[in-house]
């Protein structure tokens, strides 16, 4: 493989560069905050027993170090998992365990510092959150819960990355409400362009219809598709259009983007709010979400936690498509797809979730020559930009030579031409990677193939 | 017997015994209430138990997946586990022990089959201490406490083999005060330490997943808790 950089890891660096320099002075007593925010946060929420139960059970043997591909790729003791995890159950032990701090005030342990919080907020960026440890973990501790606990408390201390706390400001408290600050007009000027373009490829007229009442599926794709994947939202359109089901496009809300999933448990809940609100606005059945990873697992996870007694089945386009497929709704050319295909799985739907055969059964349909890329499902290997990496610029190069570099391993072994993700952060990580490793290979969503095979 | 032997094998032990039980009663009970009261806060209370228990049996006897990762390390491990089960709740002489001071003991395994347990805990416990102190990845996890365990579990071991053996050249009276009371020792700090899991286990992966099931309002509320009513911006 060709590496542009003869060294593996990047260096460690301070977090600073990449949380808004707005909230730096307020950050000089970041310790103090983050016991703060442990503190209510453990009051409020689910984690406090659980952490309690992994303080007391923790063996560190370090089997998830070699199933972590940071680990693999760095080998810097600091980025093996338990070694992550064990910062945030020293906490809770000197602060919130009796026993622990029964044993603190004995040996006369230091207090929590500035230097310890810098560490805490590096590492738990430097992991993507894709539990692939935890799949190898004798006691069964899942230290992506850890890095999320972690992140949500770093962030309401202060500290998150700007990437992501400036997408979800727009998303919950801006103008546009959503996170790639697409107004209205714009988005419906862009839904008009999509129907022509369909039609210019299928010569039928595929309707994207926006806030119609009583459909069954109201469609919530990562909205960042609006901008930079036309053909993944024209597949969409052309499958449910075949499907012949009803659906929607709410105008008032129309993201399926979560980022709190990756950091903040207060946003994650009033983004699902929102998505559940516009549901009901439009009398809508259920929640359909596009192809997009985070997305779909937030949906699906928490809007029976969040939806406050309205509850509504949230649905993944690929099952969906899936399933009409194998009803014989939709037809597929088969062979359509001549080149060598792959698939990678999105951590949120595969490892985490329940979306593994059905776009392998979709894409067989119609692809020529399918190939998986080892290992898969639910052992993949992330993508390198999970856990809301890929929205940070200022770590491209850990991503690229350090959280990505099996990855592109993996996708120079499949021998793949095109390789198909029903994830929009995913995309945008494994094009970065292909262009920086030279691989030469084509990045597209499960539904640019789909427009490719379909048979209107 | 000399006067300290009969402490050890009598008091002593009863104690131990009484301590370690009731710790990790005490454990299970404190730990069950949270999961249960975790799910009762929980906005959504469905949870695949079916396949919390399968995943739970699966690592119980983990002969698949062993290989799979850091093979020798997790072989030495689990050697380790089932020499300490097997040898510490099926030698004759532990179970003598149990039926002089509580009046019921269980089937005894042959010694013979025991000694090659001992030998392959013995060989576990070595390398998992070598592990921790020669790879890297290992000693930057480990803390004193990891240590500390090792080399009781490694001393127990050790006089117990030797105990039994026709050449030891030890003082059979004085190795058997030193096993006891390091067994004793190992017995009274499993309920602070992470010997724990020996009963907490079962309840891992089922709190994990309760955990992932997040009370309704927690954001909400941790932000009125550090903000107050007028809660804060993005």
């Amino acid at each position: 493989m060709t590496t542009p950089s003869n060294t593996t890891s990047t260096p460690r660096q301070p977090y600073f560069y990449h949380i808004e320099s707005s909230a730096i002075p307020e950050l000089n007593n970041r310790a103090e905050k983050f016991l703060a925010a442990f503190a209510a946060i453990l009051q409020h929420s689910n984690y406090r027993f659980l952490i309690e139960l992994y303080a007391k059970t923790s063996a560190k043997c370090g089997r998830c170090a070699e199933s972590c591909q940071i680990y693999q790729a760095s080998r810097d003791p600091h980025d093996i998992p338990c070694y992550r995890t064990s910062l945030l159950l020293d906490v809770y032990r000197q602060y919130y365990s009796d026993d622990g701090k029964r044993f603190s005030r004995l040996v006369s342990e230091d207090p929590l510092s500035n230097e310890k919080i810098d560490e805490m907020a590096e590492l738990f960026y430097r992991c993507t959150a894709c539990r692939r440890c935890t799949i190898e973990c004798p006691m069964g501790i899942d230290h992506g819960l850890i890095a999320h606990l972690g992140r949500y408390v770093l962030s309401e201390a202060g500290i998150a990355p700007k990437g992501l706390v400036v997408s979800v400001r727009e998303q919950l408290e801006g103008a546009t409400g959503n996170t790639s600050a697409i107004p209205l007009p714009a988005l419906l000027d862009n839904i008009e362009f999509l129907q022509e373009e369909l039609q210019d490829i299928t010569g039928k007229l595929v309707n994207f219809p926006v806030d119609q009442e009583g459909s069954e599926y109201i469609f919530f794709p990562a909205v960042s598709d609006y901008l930079m994947e036309a053909d993944t939202l024209m597949g969409n359109a052309a499958a449910l259009q075949a499907a012949g089901v009803s659906w929607t496009i709410g105008s008032k809300y129309f993201d399926g983007i979560n980022y709190g999933l990756f950091y903040n448990d207060w946003a994650l809940e009033r983004i699902i709010q929102k998505l559940v609100e516009e549901a009901h606005r439009l009398q809508a059945k259920k929640i359909l979400i596009g192809e997009c990873g985070h997305a779909a697992r937030s949906a699906r996870q928490f809007v029976p936690t969040f939806a406050n007694g309205r509850e509504l089945p949230v649905v993944s386009i690929l099952e969906l498509t899936q399933q009409a497929a194998q009803q014989g709704k939709l037809r597929l050319k088969k062979d359509a797809i001549t080149e060598r295909v792959t698939y990678h799985d999105p951590c949120n739907i595969a490892r985490s979730g329940w979306i593994i055969n059905q776009p392998r059964q979709l894409l067989r349909s119609f692809v020529e020559d399918f190939v998986e890329m080892r290992p898969g499902g639910r052992e993949n290997y992330c993508c390198g930009g999970g856990g809301g990496l890929v929205s940070l610029d200022e770590i491209y190069e850990f991503r690229m030579n350090v959280a990505g570099k099996v990855k592109a391993e993996q996708i120079k072994a499949s021998g793949a031409q095109i390789v198909a993700t029903p994830c929009a952060n995913c995309k945008k990580q494994l094009r970065e990677l292909v262009d920086y490793y030279k691989l030469p290979v084509q990045i597209v969503g499960v539904h640019d193939l789909v427009l490719r095979a379909i048979d209107l | 017997m000399p006067t300290w032997m009969t402490l050890a094998k009598g008091p002593a032990f009863l104690f131990a015994l009484t301590f370690v039980i009731l710790g990790l009663l005490r454990l299970i009970f404190l730990t069950t209430w949270d999961i249960v009261s975790a799910i009762r806060r929980a906005g959504d209370r469905r949870l695949p138990y079916r396949q919390i228990a399968l995943q739970t049996i699966l690592w119980l006897l983990p002969f698949n997946r062993l290989h799979r990762n850091r093979a020798g390390y997790s072989i030495a491990s689990f050697s380790l586990h089932i020499g300490i089960l097997v040898v510490s709740l099926f030698l004759r002489n532990h179970l003598d022990i149990l039926e002089a001071n509580i009046g019921f003991s269980w089937i005894a395994i042959a010694k013979p089959i025991l000694d090659v347990l001992t030998l392959i805990g013995i060989l576990g416990i070595s390398a998992l201490l070598l592990y921790r102190l020669y790879v890297i990845g290992s000693r930057q996890l480990s803390k004193a406490v990891d240590y500390l365990l090792l080399l009781i579990l490694l001393n127990i071991f050790l006089s117990g083999f030797l105990a039994g053996r026709p050449w030891n050249p030890i003082p059979y009276d004085g190795l058997m005060l030193f096993h006891t009371v390091n067994g004793m020792v190992l017995a009274m700090l499993a309920p602070f330490t992470k010997i724990a899991h020996c009963v907490l286990f079962p309840l891992i992966r089922l709190g994990t997943e309760v955990a992932w099931h997040f009370t309704p309002m927690g954001g909400s509320e941790t932000v009125k808790t550090l903000h107050g009513p007028q809660g804060r911006k993005i």
